[in-house]
């Protein structure tokens, strides 16, 4: 554990853990300001605690030497996959869907945390390959450790954090031997194959308000007090911040409840309405170099298990970033993705903290022993 | 690279780089476009998101009688309030307003109320509506997102019809109104006199409102935590309560006088004629204001529009009619003023008189005989008169109708005043009748032809009579009086014609119905033809809208006179019968405080119609009161 401490201060990544902390604070900052006034305004304390056990976990993803998490991995795995189970049985259901678990007083949403073990899972099969290479057969057991967790989580059912999962998988093909060009390729294929399945799900199981969103994304005008309320309000509020905000606190869409949920999905446009463009470039700035420090530790990981492991990481958080703050600024749909760091979430901002973590930790031990 | 076998990950590390960076590129376009290019643009959106501008209105001024009892006061009622700007639509608000408060209402209807706001946004689909709509209407605020209700006071007029064309009623400000008076805050509930005092001082009655920007969450619902308070919210401007205005008028001698009217038709004023105060103002039929002002349906305005009666007519102003005997005393002071006659003079009266080939009856057919100016009046003989009117000639009794105000409207302080026809040459000819011929001053003479004056008028002229030559505007509003002017007779005169009017009443006159032991009335009885053939021909067995109009007009006591009256009812017959009991009444009840049979000394006022007597029906709510954009309700039109 000395060792461990040692290894961290000398070798962490003290700039991500930076940015890292800076986006916790932001968050904390924002959630206080969404909730002023109102009935949610304790969740803003409860931000603090979940805060506290968030930085508690990453420090534990940091110290303990990813060799050993990997090595509990398939425990975490089938334990996450088991309340998984659970929650479908006896699961909370808030706004529809069974995705809360509840020990006593203490819920926590176990797909957030079956994301993480996934990760490990993938990453300690790949640990376990004998040259350590994903072909098309590997590729087929990574989709199948990744696409169990999701497909429960499908089942709960939450669409859109199930959607959460992608970004493992697409990891997984990323990480693949295959080359970039022809990843590409498969990429733009599978943009096509999506809109086909996007065209199905239209005609079969969308649900009205699914399909309503994405119209009304594609033109607000059409609803303006209905679904098209949110696309439109959180626009206003974003563009009514200029260039330095209207201050925090003080943002009226904010404050006077025009904006929707703006302590969790559109917490990035009570960002943009209170600190203006200057607040809002600083917050993705500080998104998109924590992003890159990643890409950093992908090139000095000293094996290819910590290398898919911070790619998992990598590919998790941005999609989060870009699904909710692309919803937010309105070039992307409405969907219930929460921003990491800033939204209000205890299960959320520990599994994103859990992905910090392991990300710094492989990092930290970049250094063949 | 650590491993040779993860060399194909250094391109895709750097594409990821690029394709990070690219994210955030277009992340920060978009956010440069939202807030910098066009964050003015959503900047102000904000800010209407979350303001609203909200008129104070003022509350508008009470009415009072002379003895300061409550003749006007507000009440407090609540309305249905559709607002287009809160972005539901017409059909959206029906089905909810059907659903949630079980009620039907038409898309016409909606918009009739929307073009006949003054603010163009807002409609008001319902007044006084029942209060447990309160509940309902807050209670599902999301699905009625675009209605309210609006609290709001209303005119309540405890005396229901009486003296209603003194007092007059209210309307809702059209979108005219609104421009012509120039108001600052309009908001669509500002209610404005349509007629009676309530119209002529309704600036003062209105007050002025206010207007404070109040601060909304999205549901609309204002914030009143001072915690989330912004800058630029509160009260812009403090309303200013409207003023309370005194009448001159005595309500108990007004309850006595209609009650003495019975179902005639007809008008009384009694006035002071030392001020110009109006104490009594009759116009019968007359209508409630509370109906008018309040709940009328299409159906109750048409039924009022249309009675035959005319029941909105405010005769003593807007009747125009020949005033009869009631006009020779001016004749007579006339002939007095301009040396054609004098005490002595005298006339033989055969019961007619041959004038330029025309034969001019006396009303008694076997004549007066010889009779001086005072058994003119005292017997109200023509063919005295007919000669008066022939020695001075029109051009004599046109000047001194003007100087005594005659053809011209009296400046009462109500709308809507008739100026009468004085007749002369002049006036002839510029209606394009012809040269005037001698034989048209004869009818003249005795208060027939050309004239016409309003009951107003001819009080006036009985007034100016009583005080010697001093003529006040007559005021219904307690203000300072105003001399119009002084004209000279000679008092001689004016006690030769004193004296003709006192033996009408304490003599074997005319009009000793109103004789009254211990005062001294002086009064004239008059009796004007309606149908030109009626002439000689007993008033009373004519058809009752051919029957001769009754008057009576005078002033009490002889000396010092300080009550003057006109009496009129339209084809009531002879004045002395059926007027001068009325004026009776009302003299007894001013000098002795005599109340009329069966009358408590506080005349009782009517019972307040508070909003639990409001008919359910959603239309009661479209009070179109006359002055508003007419009673032309489409819905009236459909079958």
């Amino acid at each position: 554990m000395r060792n461990a401490l040692r290894n961290f201060l000398l070798y962490g990544d003290h700039l991500a853990i930076l940015l890292y902390l800076g986006l916790l604070v932001t968050g904390n900052i924002m959630i206080r300001s969404a909730t002023f006034g109102t009935k949610y305004a304790p969740l803003a304390s409860r931000q603090m605690i979940w805060t506290g056990l968030a930085v508690g976990l990453f420090f534990l993803a940091v110290l303990i030497p990813y060799e050993i998490w990997l090595e509990y991995s398939y425990f975490i795995y089938i334990a996450s996959i088991a309340s998984l189970l659970a929650v479908l049985v006896i699961g909370h259901a808030v706004a529809g869907s069974r995705s809360w678990l509840y020990i006593g007083p203490l819920g926590f949403q176990p797909s957030e945390f079956a994301k993480v073990a996934a990760a490990l899972a993938s990453a300690a099969y790949i640990k376990g390959l004998p040259d350590k290479n994903v072909g098309v057969r590997e590729m087929l057991v990574l989709a199948a450790i990744i696409g169990l967790p999701a497909a429960l989580t499908f089942l709960q059912p939450d669409f859109g954090t199930a959607t959460t999962f992608l970004p493992l998988g697409a990891a997984a093909f990323y990480f693949s031997k295959m080359p970039l060009t022809r990843i590409l390729k498969w990429m733009g294929a599978g943009t096509v194959l999506l809109l086909v399945l996007f065209a199905i799900g239209w005609f079969t199981f969308f649900k009205p308000y699914q399909k309503e969103r994405v119209l009304t994304f594609l033109n607000p005008s059409l609803d303006p007090r209905g679904a098209g309320y949110q696309v439109n309000q959180a626009r206003i509020a974003v563009g009514s911040g200029e260039l330095t905000g209207e201050g925090l606190y003080s943002g009226t869409q904010n404050r006077l409840n025009f904006l929707p949920a703006p302590h969790t999905d559109f917490i990035f446009g009570v960002v943009a309405e209170e600190t203006g463009f200057l607040g809002s470039v600083a917050v993705l700035l500080a998104f998109f170099g924590l992003l890159s420090r990643f890409v950093v530790t992908i090139r000095d990981a000293r094996d290819a298990e910590g290398r898919f492991l911070v790619l998992a990481a990598l590919a998790v958080i941005l999609y989060h970033v870009i699904i909710n703050v692309g919803m937010v600024i309105g070039l992307l749909p409405t969907t219930g993705i929460p921003l990491p760091f800033l939204s209000y979430g205890g299960s959320f901002l520990m599994s994103m903290s859990l992905f910090v973590g392991l990300a710094v930790n492989v990092r930290t031990r970049r250094f063949a022993q | 690279m650590k491993a040779s076998s993860d060399r194909h990950l250094g391109p895709k590390l750097q594409f990821l780089i690029f394709a990070l960076w690219t994210v955030f590129l277009v992340f920060t376009v978009r956010l440069f476009y939202l807030q910098i290019l066009q964050g003015g643009y959503y900047h102000t959106l904000s800010e209407n998101n979350y303001t609203r501008s909200v008129v104070l209105r003022s509350p508008r001024g009470k009415l009072l009688d002379r003895n300061g009892k409550i003749v006007c006061r507000n009440r407090i009622s609540f309305s249905l309030v559709y607002d287009t700007d809160r972005g539901v639509s017409i059909g959206d608000t029906l089905a909810a307003i059907k659903r949630i408060l079980g009620v039907t209402m038409t898309r016409a209807q909606v918009e009739e109320a929307l073009h006949r706001s003054a603010v163009p946004h807002v409609a008001v689909l319902a007044r006084d509506v029942p209060v447990s709509w309160l509940q309902k209407v807050e209670a599902h605020q999301i699905e009625l997102k675009g209605l309210h209700m609006e609290m709001e006071l209303r005119r309540n007029y405890p005396y229901g019809d009486l003296a209603s064309h003194a007092i007059g009623y209210v309307g809702l400000l059209s979108p005219d109104e609104a421009k012509d008076m120039r108001l600052k805050d309009v908001d669509p509930f500002i209610e404005v006199g349509k007629t009676g005092v309530e119209k002529t001082a309704n600036r003062l009655l209105m007050g002025t409102s206010g207007r404070r920007i109040s601060q909304v969450n999205s549901l609309g619902r204002e914030v009143d935590d001072p915690r989330l308070r912004l800058p630029g919210v509160g009260v812009v401007r403090e309303p200013v309560p409207g003023r309370n205005i005194q009448l001159t008028i005595d309500m108990t001698l007004q309850t006595i006088l209609e009650k003495a009217f019975g179902n005639e038709t007809g008008s009384a004023i009694f006035m002071n004629p030392n001020t110009g105060q109006i104490l009594a103002w009759v116009s019968l039929p007359n209508f409630d204001p509370n109906v008018i002002s309040n709940t009328m349906t299409p159906a109750q305005w048409h039924k009022i529009a249309d009675d035959p009666r005319h029941p909105l007519l405010d005769r003593p102003i807007q009747g125009a009619y020949p005033p009869g005997s009631t006009f020779k005393p001016f004749v007579a002071l006339v002939g007095l003023e301009e040396g054609a006659i004098n005490e002595k003079t005298t006339f033989f009266c055969p019961g007619y008189w041959k004038f330029g080939g025309h034969v001019f009856h006396c009303w008694k057919r076997g004549g007066h005989g010889a009779v001086n100016i005072l058994t003119a009046i005292q017997n109200s003989c023509n063919v005295f008169f007919y000669h008066v009117g022939d020695l001075v000639g029109i051009d004599a009794l046109a000047k001194w109708g003007r100087i005594f105000g005659l053809g011209q409207k009296t400046g009462v302080d109500l709308p809507g005043e008739l100026s009468g026809i004085l007749p002369s040459p002049e006036w002839k000819k510029s209606r394009g009748l012809g040269p005037w011929y001698p034989g048209e001053t004869l009818p003249i003479a005795i208060g027939q032809g050309y004239l016409t004056v309003t009951p107003l008028q001819l009080l006036s002229f009985y007034a100016t009579l009583a005080t010697g030559g001093r003529r006040y505007q007559p005021l219904l509003i307690d203000r300072p009086p105003r001399l119009l002017s002084s004209v000279d007779i000679s008092p001689r005169d004016l006690d030769i014609v004193k004296e003709g009017l006192w033996q009408v009443v304490n003599k074997a006159g005319t009009g000793t119905a109103c004789r009254i032991p211990g005062l001294d009335v002086c009064a004239k009885t008059g009796t004007a033809q309606v149908v030109k053939a009626s002439a000689g021909v007993n008033t009373y067995d004519l058809k009752k809208d051919e029957r001769d109009h009754a008057w009576f007009a005078g002033f009490a006591p002889r000396k010092d006179p300080s009550v003057v009256f006109v009496v009129m009812v339209e084809h009531g017959g002879h004045g002395g019968n059926i007027c001068a009991p009325i004026a009776k009444a009302g003299l007894e009840y001013l000098f002795y405080g005599k109340l009329p049979e069966g009358m408590t000394p506080e005349g009782k006022p009517k019972k307040e119609g508070g909003a639990e007597s409001i008919p359910p029906q959603l239309q009661a709510g479209f009070s179109s009161g006359p002055g508003q954009s007419a009673p032309d309700d489409t819905r009236e039109r459909k079958p």
